[in-house]
């Protein structure tokens, strides 16, 4: 089954007129909601390890996790929420790794995006009106 | 000296230093020493309500913020000036991309400039400690985001075979019929008005929804053509827009339980996309897909994932419940993403010797990559293109001038006036549907009904005079030389209609077309009769 967070997914899967249709059409001229976020990572070497130890297997638990390499970044797309632990990371990198050194290389969020202690998280909850901005300590 | 020891001593007592020093309780700890609000003023009052508790969703302290800004210079600039320049990768760049980073580069700096008094006067309107401390960053951010953009400039200076226009277009700026365009919705819209409203034109819609096309996903054609150094630059840069995004939804949060707030919400949406749409939709569309060689995707499908599916879907859309609707313009938003580009990109090769780079028409393979993915494309700007070039586009000694081809065709060039952009009524495929209306004695074009309602609400917030109006009666070659637009011998064009390094045009050669600049709005036959 395809993924809908795919990069080319829905609408950006078709070609020439049927797109401009499509993209055009009276349907598509409302905004829909979305439970997605978006994430574009630059590529560093602490980020490609990242992106292969801990993003990609998290697809096991969240099959909506799209994962696509754009040239100079990583672009990912999920349905509810990415969350990325730097105390994991540093155990996996060998070295001192906080969520500030994440931020070094994070080059985009669509979502609310916040950072929890260590950790680095992505959510489509509207933190401060759904929910209280969690507080880290 | 012992007042303050005592002072000191009596603060910590009311709130004692945490046990330990994880920068996250370093920062709530901070949270405790708060502004006295009742003696607070602000040189910028909003009419909106910010509510008193907001908060900074990246609990940012000096030492982590300074810590993680200067890891990503030492990796940014440590990578460009050593490597790259042993590797020549400044001159390995496809010759469109080149030039067409002229513009880019330079028009994103006017947007970083505008965005530093942005936030900081939303630091000054806000009254929450932890939304000022996000605010605060951000200023400190921008500050440097136009050195980083500047620096673009500046190693391609240094580094690309061809200079010209990286060096100075600041200068060039006066005479650039665009540059007008960046104005409205970089300066004014990032900074003037209510700092509500400047938040949403700057965080919640210029940088939530299109620096991620301009900055994140130009990337790709960057690398695309050649260019190692873009993005390297542009995506450091994004690393703090993604704070001020969050920034952006704070303000929305401080605001949006407020009953009062729904009175201007909508309204204030609606105006700063269309905006930041206005000139971002057509610039960036031009850009990547008329200044590169090698092709990604089309710019609507672009538009079509960062701006519609995503940043509407995921911001706007999640945001319905507290009444935000679909902005009005968004049908003709759509249309604009799909045509706006190469409306804009006409009037470009028409106007070429003002915009101070190398402009190139489309090839063939180009041509044909235009038609597969915008079919009609050919028939309505491929015909055209193709008769300029045979008329002599590129040679110098032709006399030919695709403003002049458009006169005497009776397709006049006008400025908008809300977006401060050029438009030519009879050659627009994008959502063009011109007025011209009158206010005390003087007239005015509008090219859609979106821009005209803003002007009738606030006329005297798009007061400026446009390009035909400041150069009316100056001959075309004297006014390029007065602006600087020529190369160190004094007299090659730094523009030029080819990306070839023989056959450069001078100031003689438009000296010889002998165009004095009109103003179109005293040419009332290429105006529509209604």
């Amino acid at each position: 089954m395809t993924n809908s967070n795919a990069y080319n997914a829905g609408t950006n899967g078709m070609e020439g007129q049927s797109f401009i249709d499509e993209f055009l059409s009276k349907e598509n001229s409302v905004i829909h909601s979305s439970d997605a976020v978006v994430l574009a990572m630059m590529k560093t070497e602490e980020i490609d390890v990242i992106i292969d130890e801990m993003i990609k297997p998290m697809r096991v638990d969240n099959p909506t996790i799209a994962i696509e390499d754009r040239g100079g970044y990583w672009w990912i797309k999920a349905t509810g929420k990415i969350v990325i632990d730097c105390d994991e990371a540093a155990e996996i990198l060998g070295k001192r790794y906080t969520v500030y050194d994440l931020l070094v290389n994070i080059s985009t969020t669509i979502g609310r995006a916040m950072t929890v202690g260590n950790q680095f998280i992505i959510t489509t909850e509207l933190v401060g009106l759904e929910s209280a901005v969690p507080t880290g300590v | 000296m012992a007042g303050s020891n005592t002072a000191v001593k009596e603060a910590l007592k009311t709130h004692p230093a945490p046990s330990s020093v994880s920068s996250q309780e370093v920062h709530k700890w901070l949270q405790d020493f708060t502004w006295e609000f009742k003696s607070n003023r602000t040189k910028y009052p909003t009419k909106y309500n910010m509510d008193n508790n907001t908060r900074e969703q990246f609990k940012l302290t000096a030492k982590e913020y300074a810590r993680m800004e200067s890891v990503k210079e030492e990796r940014q600039y440590g990578t460009l000036l050593d490597g790259l320049s042993r590797l020549d990768a400044g001159n390995k760049i496809a010759p469109q991309w080149g030039e067409i980073m002229k513009l880019v580069a330079n028009f994103l700096e006017t947007g970083e400039y505008g965005a530093i008094s942005g936030s900081a006067l939303l630091w000054d309107s806000a009254q929450s400690p932890e939304q000022k401390n996000g605010y605060l960053a951000q200023v400190i951010d921008e500050v440097r985001h136009v050195n980083q953009t500047a620096y673009v400039n500046y190693y391609f200076g240094k580094h690309y075979y061809d200079p010209a226009g990286h060096t100075n277009m600041r200068q060039l700026r006066a005479i650039n019929p665009l540059y007008p365009g960046v104005k409205r919705s970089f300066g004014e819209g990032f900074l003037a008005g209510d700092p509500v409203e400047s938040s949403i034109n700057l965080q919640l819609v210029g940088e939530a929804c299109f620096t991620n096309p301009l900055i994140v996903s130009i990337t790709e054609w960057a690398a695309a053509n050649g260019d190692e150094i873009t993005p390297t630059v542009f995506l450091s840069i994004e690393t703090d827009e993604l704070r001020h995004m969050a920034n952006g939804y704070q303000t929305i949060v401080s605001i949006v339980n407020d009953p009062e707030a729904m009175k201007y919400l909508q309204t204030d949406l609606d105006n700063a996309f269309w905006t930041q749409h206005k000139f971002l939709t057509p610039f960036i569309g031009a850009a990547l897909e008329y200044g590169s060689k090698y092709k990604v995707e089309p710019w609507a499908k672009s538009w079509n994932r960062w701006v519609y599916e995503d940043w509407a879907g995921i911001w706007l859309g999640r945001l319905a419940q507290f009444g935000i609707k679909s902005p009005a313009c968004l049908g003709d938003a759509k249309q604009d993403a799909v045509w706006g580009h190469h409306d804009l990109m006409l009037l470009a090769y028409a106007l070429w010797p003002l915009t101070g780079i190398r402009v190139s028409l489309p090839s063939t393979e180009d041509m044909a990559w235009f038609e597969r993915h915008y079919p009609g494309w050919y028939d309505h700007y491929g015909k055209i293109y193709e008769e300029w070039k045979a008329l002599g586009f590129e040679d110098p000694n032709s006399g030919f001038l695709g403003a002049i081809w458009m006169m005497q065709n009776g397709h006049g060039i006008f400025v908008d006036h809300t977006s401060s952009l050029p438009f030519c009524p009879t050659l627009a495929k994008s959502a063009v549907r011109p007025s011209f209306l009158e206010s005390n004695g003087k007239r005015y074009a509008f090219s859609e009904p979106h821009g005209e309602r803003m002007w009738l609400q606030e006329p005297e917030r798009y007061e400026f005079v446009n390009f035909f109006e400041q150069f009316e009666g100056r001959e075309l070659s004297e006014l390029i030389k007065s602006a600087g637009g020529v190369r160190s011998d004094g007299k090659t064009l730094m523009a030029q209609p080819h990306v070839n390094t023989t056959g450069l045009w001078t100031l003689d050669d438009i000296k010889n077309i002998n165009l004095t600049i009109p103003d179109p709005m005293k040419i009332l036959n290429w105006q529509p009769t209604h």
